[in-house]
């Protein structure tokens, strides 16, 4: 029976227009909502503007030139790209029956959003403008190297060359850019980010959906931060081959506890770093030699396998067949009797995603299923494909956020563990040679989100 | 603890190694002996569960847990969020108490334990157990006269103790203080006084600039306890007083005060968020003010009509009394809201008696009668310049919409109203608690089967899941969404729905604890109409009678 976290009246269609300067982030923030929209099984996709000058339009690598609002025929390619951007975005809706569209692109003009308006309107779409205003310089010029560093348009090129190319880019775009007017558009539904949320101003906002995008954004930041996750180290049930529980850690698992410090430094360097953990005994046991701040959520628990408890997968199999099939033909939503599903997990963890998004470094020593759907969120994982990741014991996995996607590195403590993945179809624990060097599945080392394709 | 290791044994591990266990221990010999709950519902049986009084104003136990908590710790506190004062900013006329109330009733919903500090409940109490009555220029937050600034600062010393002892001492969260702090020097100090307590404060301002809101809020105040078995005019004279006595001192908030405060202009038209950095519990009620508003309409409950086999498995159709009951249930509903608009035009609405003849065309299409609302909405219809009707149910004062399950009997019950050409919504959240393995057993046949789950039910009904099936829990919090959605609804609704999700609404709107919500009863023989004041919802339950 499905579940739905974020209720949807089929007529409800958003785009949500993203206005401002570059380098404030408006990237950042649109692939955010795809992902979280996604995570929470909404449809939602993001059209970039800039990719669609870069693919189609003929404005590969441009210089700073080309975006001079008196150059004719660097414009004419510009409106050309939003025109087709806009196109798809209006068959996206129509016939993928897209319900939220994000419009990544600087949309600077008053003229240019009444134009979007008006089409969105007569599409019976209702438009929210999204406009991330920052006059905060340490800000700006640290987006800046992001930028540089991580944008196609500057792929390849000198950063020296690159930052002041894009300086003079930005000053093309503040001869003409004219902010929301909080009077002038008094009439409209946008939402002012202001220095990232300093201070936020929220105008007339009419639907349920857009109050749930509004919340999100609000509690995002664009300072660069990391984030690492690991499981706890190896318990005496994972030994014993059992889910759930609340046992102490192996001898191996000790072990790991000890080595994770120097883990940890070795991966985050001097920064300063909080660590949460479950309040299940295994965890704290893991975070045990950290020298940093601790938390302990509740809602960081293990998914509650209800009866089956303590009990082998082979036990279940035995004891409760039918379940254990059901839970292999959709994981995601089986609930264990008394127990959790993954969507269960996904609902309770809305606190900490929004936590997470609020915070700086943080280091979460949490168990499979919690650190699957997180990892998941992340990384924008399809929900068919998240409960069946391999997440191996003994391994901190470092995730970096960026604008176009998140960077992961694993890192293997070298201790050996016993493997708790279980593959579907059987009740045998442990990873088959194939799974091993198939990479694809556990997205390893460095490498960066994918678009979430159409479903 | 240690096993001698066989010589090949040794060599893998590495030499002196010990094998952790030697033999798995059988069984769940280190189970998960904390559960998500720390107490059940059922520990403390209810007392009289009297189902027309709201409940936001009773005191939370100090082991309470709410209906839509996701969790519980042992601090009583949630999110990490620490302690926090919420302080009402504004006029006279503001809807400080009703923000204030909303605030605590939505918090403790979701497992915070929050109450609120109403300085007109103070200052009535100290009125009615003391001599000499309440000085005149009390009122202004600046009294001229001694005795008035005396007979403040008394009142204010109270609160601020009444507060400190909540958090204290009753493990309070969030505490909402609802008095104007329209002064800077007073919001300086509180922020002072809570600060020190390591409380952190934040303000939420109230600004009406909508003449017409103003207008309605000063009715609302009109018929307040403050003005009971008053003159109108009288009333109304004595309220205005008070406003001109704190307009000209009104200093409104700006970033240079420093403090953390939420502009809410024009009841949620508006918000602004300054130096919000005080977490996910501050960001949610902020969430939850963008969906507030300012509810003229009602919302009524209705069970579904009757099928042949009344089982859950079967989704049937209705039968010919499900029918007839729909039939009597359309009429109800669509007499009892065109009473309230005729009431409404007779009195000081903008609406004229004789209706044009636009609004006559209107009326020949909908069994409604038309208001000013529903004319500017016919308007609006294809004109680029306006948000369109159908992108957001509910968002004019005069909107009526019917929410059902998706289930056939339940949206049967409601095809009388569709025909009518009213909108009705499936609400995939209104779907029953799935009963799982009981579905369809009498009591006595799942105390035959399902003896010892049984006994767990009986003992925490609100949490308990049978295997397969959804708890009232599960159910509080998937619908969650349509709890904001409801809040969200200027107008009508008329929820039909199965009797489990009809009480975890209920509950939420007159603030039940979950040893409260699983024995609510809602019957086909009376449709329950929920009303919204500023500082309690009201009941009124009104017989169905059928022909």
């Amino acid at each position: 029976m499905p579940v739905y976290t974020v209720s949807n009246v089929q007529n409800i269609r958003v785009c949500v227009v993203m206005v401002g300067l570059p380098a404030r982030g408006k990237s950042f923030i649109s692939q955010k909502i795809v992902r979280y929209l996604s995570w929470l099984s909404i449809q939602a996709k993001c059209f970039n503007v800039g990719n669609y000058r870069r693919q189609h339009a003929g404005g590969e690598q441009p210089n700073a030139d080309f975006f001079d609002f008196e150059n004719k025929e660097a414009y004419k390619i510009r409106q050309h790209a939003v025109t087709m951007a806009v196109a798809d975005m209006m068959r996206w809706f129509n016939d993928k029956g897209g319900v939220v569209a994000i419009l990544d692109a600087t949309n600077s003009t008053s003229e240019r959003r009444e134009w979007i308006l008006k089409l969105c309107r007569e599409n019976a779409i209702e438009p929210m403008f999204l406009e991330s205003w920052c006059d905060d310089q340490d800000l700006i010029l640290r987006n800046i190297s992001e930028v540089k560093t991580t944008s196609p348009d500057y792929q390849g090129i000198d950063p020296e060359v690159a930052t002041k190319d894009f300086l003079e880019r930005i000053s093309k775009y503040e001869s003409v850019y004219e902010p929301l007017n909080e009077e002038g558009d008094k009439d409209k539904t946008f939402v002012r980010l202001i220095n990232v949320a300093q201070q936020v101003v929220i105008n007339k906002i009419e639907t349920y959906l857009e109050s749930r995008i509004v919340f999100y954004v609000m509690n995002l930041h664009i300072r660069p931060r990391s984030i690492w996750l690991s499981r706890h180290g190896e318990s005496i049930y994972n030994v014993e081959k059992k889910i759930g529980g609340d046992s102490h850690l192996s001898v191996r698992g000790l072990e790991y506890a000890r080595k994770l410090p120097e883990l940890v430094k070795r991966s985050a360097g001097d920064v300063d770093l909080t660590v949460w953990t479950s309040t299940l005994v295994r965890t704290g046991e893991t975070a045990q030699h950290l020298p940093y701040k601790q938390l302990q959520w509740k809602a960081l628990d293990e998914l509650d396998a209800g009866v089956c408890d303590g009990m082998t997968y082979e036990e279940i199999e035995e004891v409760y067949p039918e379940d254990f099939k059901a839970r292999d033909d959709n994981k995601y939503e089986y609930r264990y009797r008394g127990g959790e599903s993954y969507r269960d997990v996904v609902i309770r963890l809305e606190p900490i995603i929004m936590e997470l998004e609020r915070q700086e470094n943080i280091l979460i020593i949490t168990h499979q299923a919690v650190l699957r759907c997180i990892y998941a969120y992340f990384m924008n994982v399809p929900q068919e494909e998240s409960p069946w990741m391999s997440i191996p014991l003994h391994t901190l996995i470092k995730l970096e956020p960026r604008a176009y996607g998140t960077n992961v590195t694993r890192i293997k403590a070298n201790i050996p563990a016993v493997s708790t993945y279980k593959e579907k179809g059987t009740s045998q624990v442990g990873e088959s040679d194939l799974k091993l060097t198939d990479s694809g599945n556990s997205r390893s080392v460095l490498t960066t989100a994918p678009e979430l394709p159409d479903r | 603890m240690s096993a001698i290791l066989s010589d090949d044994d040794e060599l893998f591990n590495g030499l002196g190694s010990e094998e952790v266990i030697t033999k798995p221990v059988p069984g769940n010999h280190m189970a998960r002996t904390r559960k998500r709950w720390s107490s059940g519902s059922a520990d403390k049986r209810p007392k009289i569960v009297n189902k027309l009084i709201d409940g936001v104003h009773t005191d939370v136990a100090t082991d309470y847990i709410s209906p839509g908590q996701l969790y519980s710790t042992e601090s009583g506190r949630l999110f990490h969020a620490g302690k926090i004062l919420i302080v009402l900013v504004g006029l006279p006329a503001t809807s400080k108490t009703l923000l204030s109330v909303a605030i605590t009733r939505y918090t403790r919903w979701l497992g915070v334990r929050t109450r609120s500090f109403h300085v007109s409940e103070y200052r009535r109490e100290k009125a009615r157990t003391e001599k000499g009555g309440v000085p005149n220029d009390y009122y202004s937050a600046k009294p001229g006269s001694q005795e008035g600034g005396n007979y403040r600062r008394e009142i204010l010393r109270k609160m601020t103790k009444d507060m400190t002892e909540f958090f204290d001492e009753k493990r309070g969260q969030l505490a909402v203080y609802d008095a104007l702090n329209i002064l800077k020097e007073d919001r300086s100090s509180i922020e002072k006084v809570f600060g020190k307590m390591n409380i952190k404060v934040l303000f939420i301002e109230s600004v009406v600039t909508d003449p017409l809101l103003q207008k309605r809020n000063v009715d609302l105040a009109l018929k307040s306890a403050d003005y009971k078995g008053w003159a109108l005019q009288d009333a109304e004279q004595d309220y205005m007083s008070r406003l001109k006595a704190n307009k000209h001192l009104y200093e409104e908030m700006s970033p240079e005060e420093n403090l953390s405060y939420v502009k809410y202009i024009n009841f949620g038209e508006k918000l602004t968020v300054n130096n919000n950095n005080y977490g996910y519990l501050i960001n949610k009620i902020v969430f939850f003010l963008m969906n507030l508003r300012d509810k003229r309409g009602r919302v009524y409950f209705a069970r579904c009509g009757t099928s042949v086999k009344d089982k859950y498995i079967d989704d049937e159709e209705l039968n010919e009394e499900g029918l007839n009951y729909s039939k009597v249930l359309t009429d109800l509903v669509l007499d009892l809201v065109n009473k309230r608009r005729l009431d409404a035009n007779d009195g000081t609405s903008a609406v004229p008696r004789t209706p044009s003849a636009a609004s006559l065309k209107e009326r020949s299409k909908s069994p409604l009668i038309a208001t000013s609302a529903s004319l500017k909405r016919t308007e609006s219809t294809g004109n680029a310049l306006y948000r369109q009707p159908a992108s957001g149910d509910g968002v004019d004062d005069d909107s009526f919409v019917v929410w059902t399950a998706p289930r056939k009997r339940t949206y049967d019950t409601a095809k009388y109203f569709a025909e009518l050409g009213i909108s009705v919504r499936q609400r995939n959240q209104l779907q029953q608690l799935h009963p799982g393995v009981v579905a369809d057993m009498s009591d006595h046949e799942v105390k035959e089967k399902f003896t010892s789950e049984y006994q767990e039910y009986l003992r925490d009904p609100y949490h308990f899941r049978f295997s397969r099936a959804e708890s009232y829990h599960d159910l509080a919090v998937r619908m969650e969404p349509l709890l904001l959605e409801m809040e969200r609804m200027c107008g009508d609704i008329l929820i039909i729905g199965h009797e489990s999700t009809l009480r975890v609404l209920y509950g939420y709107l007159m603030a039940f604890s979950c040893s409260e919500i699983p024995r609510l009863t809602f019957t086909r023989d009376e449709l329950i109409e929920i009303s919204f004041g500023p500082f309690e919802n009201k009941v009124n339950r009104i017989p169905i009678v059928m022909d």
